[in-house]
């Protein structure tokens, strides 16, 4: 089964782009001190994954219902997200006012989400034949 | 609203659910007929089905496309007419079992004896 799709490979470049300017735009507000408006920047970052997510996702599914598509763009969701935070951290492109603690309890946190997900992927796999589900091939 | 339009869209209604899953079947049945590519398939549908079946060709190279990676179809690229090759279509040695069993199971009960005159008597 192919597991990096066309689609999967176009949103992690979307994914890259759009975090790189999400941390960027987070370190320059905290750098001037723009406390109360870093919310507005979180929650359009927010809202552009999810909707480059939920594009490139229905793409994906169109060209073939595998079920685990879901699941292979959280993953890789969760590992450009943090690898990117992470990396900004050790090449000291954070403020002041950024910590690696709270870098890392990110990580733990929605890593334990992704866990919850990879099990639930664990269980859907018995209702498919390799990949897609019994009631969607004849559909 | 009079009998004819009622007896109408109660029988448009029966025809499109029906009509849903009897898709694969007729893409089954035009690939046991030998190999094709999608134009191909698609005429060969809507003919046999007296224009009662219509299908699109992205919808059918997205059912393709499901056949093929369950393993029940396979195509190999074949030369068009003065264009681009094409992909023909064909039925796996499992995909020509799951047809037969198919007709088996759920076909060849509309030919015994009892149900062939049910369909064909008018009371």
């Amino acid at each position: 089964m192919k597991t990096i799709t066309k689609n999967l490979m176009a949103f992690s470049i979307g994914l890259i782009v759009l975090t790189i300017a999400f941390r960027f735009s987070l370190s320059s507000m905290l750098q001037n001190r723009l406390f109360g408006s870093v919310w507005i920047i979180a929650a359009i970052y927010g809202i552009l994954i999810f909707i480059i997510g939920w594009i490139f996702g229905k793409k994906d599914k169109l060209y073939l219902p595998l079920y685990d598509i879901g699941f292979r763009f959280h993953l890789a969701t969760y590992i450009i997200c943090n690898l990117i935070a992470e990396v900004w951290y050790r090449i000291g492109l954070q403020t002041e006012y950024e910590n690696v603690r709270t870098i890392h309890l990110t990580a733990i946190f929605w890593g334990i989400g992704l866990l919850i997900h990879f099990i639930i992927y664990l269980f859907t796999r018995k209702n498919a034949i390799k990949g897609i589900k019994k009631s969607e091939i004849f559909e | 609203m009079s009998k004819n339009d009622q007896l109408s869209e109660l029988l448009s209604a029966w025809e499109e659910t029906y009509k849903k899953g009897q898709l694969t079947l007729w893409i089954f049945l035009s690939l046991k007929d030998g190999k094709k590519y999608v134009d191909e398939i698609k005429s060969f549908v809507e003919e046999q089905s007296n224009h009662t079946m219509t299908c699109e060709s992205q919808s059918l190279y997205r059912n393709l496309r499901k056949y093929q990676h369950v393993g029940v179809v396979d195509f190999e690229t074949g030369e068009g007419n003065k264009g681009p090759e094409r992909k023909y279509y064909f039925l796996t040695g499992l995909g020509l079992e799951l047809l037969n069993s198919f007709i088996e199971r759920n076909i060849n009960l509309f030919f015994s004896k009892q149900i062939k005159n049910l369909i064909i008597s008018e009371d």
